[in-house]
C-alpha cells in the first residue's frame, strides 16, 4: 500500500515544468489585499463594534447639553469633568458601589479560595453535587437568582440594605473565584509542596511560601472578576437593595428615567480608562519580565 | 548516619506497596534501591523522608525513632524525580529555601559555595525554567545538600536526563558523595546506574527485597532468577542433582554432567534426584569450535551445541547456541582473535569454570525479570 501522500516528497520539478505565474488583473488588487489581511480586517471591525459605545460615552462626557438629556451634541465643555460630584447622590452611590465591590471581592476571594482547595485536593461526600451547585449561579438567569434570593430575605424578614446586597454579591462572585482558583490548583505539582515540607517548612510556611505564591495568579484572576461583576451588577442588586441603598448602576438607571447628567459619562469614561490602564500596566510588566530573563 | 527500617510496611487500601521490610543502611554508604516501577522502592524512600506514613513498622535514624516526625523535622533531604524546583523562586532562593526556613538569615556565602560545588556559579538569578535538565538536576542537588542532611534521598534523580548526561552525572554524584561522606539512598530502575554508583544494592520486587548485596556479589552470585535476569543477562537451565558432597554438587542437565561449588548453590535442595536451576553469565563462557573439542581442559563444565545466530557487536560477538540442555544459550566472545569457523550452523563446545556457575531454586519462573528491565 502506498504511504500517505503527505509524507511523499513532491517530485523534483525541472524549471520548464513550473507553470508560469499568470499576471493578475490590476483591478483585482484591492480584493487580493483584502484577502491577505482578512483576519486583521475582521478583528478591527469587531474591536470597533465593541469600542464605539465607549467612544460615544467619552465624547459626550465633554458635552454641554441643552436640556436634561445628554443625547445631542451641543458644545464642548469640561464642566462635568471639573465637578464630577455635581449631581445629587451620584458620588454617594458610587462610593456605595465601590465599598460593596471591595467587600464582596474580599469575602468571595477568601471563601472561594478555601473552597477551591477543598474541591481540588480532597475527596469527600457530595463533592460532585458541590461542584454542580457552584456552576449553578453562573448558568442560571440572573433574574431567577435575584428573585429567589429576594424572596428568601423577605421570608426571613431580613431588612433589605447594604448587608443583603453584600450577601448576594458574595454568593454569585464565589462561583467565579472557585472556578478560577480550582483550575490553577489542579495544575499545580503536589511535589512542590512535598519539596517544601522536606526542606524544613512546616504546614503554615509551606502554604505561605509555596502554595499561595503558586496559586496567586488564579486567586488574582478570581478577585478581579469578582470586583468587576459586583461593581456593575444591576439585576441582583435591584432585587435585594433597600430604599436608601442605591448603587451606581441603580443610580444611572434611575437617572436615565429623568434625564442623564453628563457626570455619568465622566464616571463611565474614568472607569473604562482605569481598567484599560490596569491591563496595559500588567501587559507591559509581564513583557518586561519575560525579556529580562 | 545509619538508617534502620524495621518491619516497615505500607498498604494503599487493598494493595500492599511494601511488605514488612527490615533493612539497615550503614553510615556513609551509597545505597541503591533497585527495581522495576511499582516495586515499592519509591514508597520506601518516601517513608524515610516522612512524606508517606507507614502502615506498620518504624524508621530509625541512628538511635532516634523518627517514624512519627513530620518531614520538616527530619534531618534528611530529598532530590525529587523531575526535581520539583520552585518555579516562582530563582536558583539562589531555591537553594536558600531550607536554610531560611530554619531561621538562618545570611545565606549568600553558603549558597554561592554550594552553587560552585555543583558548578552553577553565575546562574543564581536564573529561574528554574531557564535552565537545562542537567542544570535543574544540579540545583535540586544543591538545594538538598546545603542543609547538610544526615541522609540524602535521591528519587530517580537522573531519570529525566539523556544517556550521556546521565553517565556524567553518575560520576559526579559519586564524587560528591565521597567528598562529603554522608549516606545516600538512591532509588532507580536502571541496573547499570545502581551498579556503577552504589556500595550496596537492594533489589526490590513486588514490595519485597529480593536480594541485598554489593554490586559484584549481586552480579556474580544472584540468589533468585529475577535478580539473575534483571541485572544483566543470565543463561538458566534446569538440572538434576546426581551426587553431592561438602564442596561440590554434581548435576545432570539433559545428559550433560555439570559441577556446581556447594557455596554457590544458594542453599537450594542438594539431595540426589532434586531439581535446581543452574545459571552462568554469557561472558564467562568460552566457545570452542567442535574440531578443537579435545583441547578443552578437563574439569570444566561443558555443553555441546550448534550456533544458531551470531551478532557482531564491535568489542565482542554475541552467539546464540542451541544445546540439548537449553535452547538459545547466550555467549559473548571478545573479538581479540576471531575464529572464522564460528558461524551459524557450526558445531561448538561451550565450556566454563565451574566456579562461575550458580544454583537457584527450581521452583521459580526462570524468565522472571527478563522483560522488566527498563534499560
Amino acid at each position: 500500500m502506498a504511504p500517505p501522500s503527505d509524507t511523499v516528497p513532491p517530485p523534483p520539478r525541472t524549471p520548464s515544468a513550473v507553470p508560469r505565474a499568470r499576471r493578475p488583473h490590476p483591478l483585482l488588487a484591492p480584493v487580493r489585499l483584502l484577502r491577505r489581511h482578512a483576519v486583521v480586517v475582521a478583528g478591527t471591525l469587531a474591536l470597533a463594534y465593541l469600542l464605539v459605545p465607549n467612544l460615544v460615552v467619552l465624547v459626550f462626557s465633554f458635552n454641554k447639553p441643552a436640556g436634561r438629556f445628554n443625547y445631542e451634541w451641543r458644545t464642548f465643555s469640561t464642566d462635568a469633568w471639573t465637578d464630577p460630584c455635581g449631581v445629587a447622590d451620584m458620588c454617594g452611590s458610587l462610593s456605595l458601589s465601590l465599598r460593596i465591590a471591595v467587600l464582596a471581592t474580599l469575602g468571595a476571594t477568601v471563601l472561594g479560595t478555601l473552597a477551591a482547595f477543598a474541591l481540588a485536593r480532597y475527596r469527600f461526600r457530595a463533592k460532585g453535587t458541590a461542584n454542580a451547585l457552584i456552576f449553578l449561579p453562573m448558568a442560571m438567569p440572573e433574574v431567577v437568582m435575584a428573585a429567589s434570593l429576594g424572596t428568601l430575605f423577605l421570608n426571613m424578614r431580613v431588612a433589605f440594605g447594604f448587608t443583603t446586597i453584600l450577601i448576594a454579591h458574595v454568593m454569585f462572585c464565589l462561583s467565579f473565584v472557585i472556578v478560577a482558583v480550582k483550575a490553577r490548583v489542579m495544575s499545580m505539582d503536589p511535589r512542590l509542596e512535598e519539596a517544601a515540607r522536606d526542606l524544613y517548612a512546616g504546614p503554615v510556611q509551606t502554604f505561605l511560601r509555596v502554595t499561595l505564591p503558586l496559586a496567586a495568579p488564579g486567586i488574582a484572576a478570581g478577585a478581579l472578576l469578582s470586583f468587576a461583576l459586583s461593581f456593575d451588577d444591576f439585576i441582583i442588586t435591584q432585587f435585594n437593595a433597600g430604599p436608601s441603598t442605591v448603587t451606581f448602576p441603580m443610580f444611572v438607571w434611575g437617572a436615565a428615567q429623568r434625564g442623564t447628567p453628563v457626570q455619568v459619562n465622566v464616571i463611565g469614561t474614568a472607569m473604562f480608562v482605569l481598567a484599560v490602564a490596569i491591563v496595559l500596566v500588567g501587559q507591559v510588566t509581564a513583557n518586561h519580565r519575560r525579556r529580562s530573563r | 548516619m545509619t538508617i534502620r527500617l524495621s518491619g516497615l510496611a505500607k498498604e494503599f487500601g487493598d494493595f500492599t506497596a511494601v511488605h514488612p521490610l527490615d533493612l539497615t543502611i550503614p553510615e556513609g554508604s551509597f545505597f541503591a534501591l533497585l527495581g522495576a516501577s511499582g516495586c515499592g522502592k519509591t514508597t520506601t524512600l518516601r517513608m524515610i523522608a516522612g512524606l508517606e506514613e507507614p502502615t506498620a513498622g518504624s524508621v530509625l535514624l541512628g538511635d532516634d525513632d523518627i517514624t512519627a516526625l513530620p518531614p520538616h523535622r527530619r534531618p534528611v533531604n530529598t532530590v525529587f524525580q523531575n526535581y520539583a524546583l520552585f518555579p516562582h523562586l530563582d536558583v539562589h532562593d531555591n537553594v536558600a529555601f531550607g536554610l531560611r526556613r530554619r531561621g538562618i538569615r545570611s545565606v549568600r556565602k553558603q549558597v554561592d559555595e554550594m552553587l560552585e560545588l555543583v558548578e552553577l556559579g553565575g546562574m543564581a538569578r536564573r529561574r528554574p525554567r531557564q535552565l537545562s535538565g542537567g542544570q535543574q538536576q544540579r540545583v535540586a542537588l544543591a538545594r538538598a545538600l546545603i542543609n547538610q542532611p544526615r541522609v540524602l534521598l535521591l528519587d530517580e534523580p537522573l531519570g529525566a536526563l539523556d544517556l550521556k548526561l546521565r553517565r556524567q552525572m553518575q560520576l559526579e554524584l559519586k564524587r560528591i558523595q565521597t567528598e562529603i561522606g554522608i549516606t545516600f539512598v538512591h532509588v532507580t530502575h536502571d541496573q547499570e546506574e545502581a551498579m556503577t554508583m552504589a556500595d550496596t544494592v537492594a533489589v526490590m520486587r513486588g514490595g519485597r527485597v529480593e536480594q541485598l548485596a554489593a554490586p559484584a556479589e549481586l552480579y556474580e552470585n544472584p540468589r533468585t532468577a529475577f535478580v539473575a535476569n534483571f541485572l544483566g543477562t543470565s543463561n538458566l537451565l534446569t538440572a538434576r542433582v546426581t551426587a553431592a558432597d561438602a564442596d561440590e554438587l554434581r548435576l545432570d542437565a539433559s545428559g550433560s554432567p555439570l559441577r556446581l561449588p556447594a557455596a554457590r548453590g544458594n542453599g537450594v535442595a542438594t539431595d540426589p534426584g532434586g531439581q535446581l536451576l543452574v545459571g552462568v553469565r554469557p561472558e564467562k563462557i568460552t566457545v570452542t569450535h567442535g574440531a578443537d573439542a579435545d583441547g578443552v581442559a578437563a574439569g570444566r563444565n561443558r555443553l555441546d551445541g550448534r550456533i544458531r545466530d551470531a551478532s557482531y557487536l564491535g568489542v565482542s560477538t554475541q552467539y546464540l547456541v542451541d544445546t540439548p540442555a537449553c535452547p538459545a544459550f547466550a555467549v559473548y566472545r571478545q573479538n581479540t582473535d576471531p575464529d572464522p569457523r564460528l558461524v551459524p550452523g557450526a558445531d561448538v563446545v561451550l565450556h566454563w569454570d565451574p566456579a562461575h556457575t550458580f544454583g537457584l531454586d527450581a521452583a521459580q519462573d526462570a524468565d522472571a525479570g527478563t522483560g522488566e528491565d527498563a534499560t
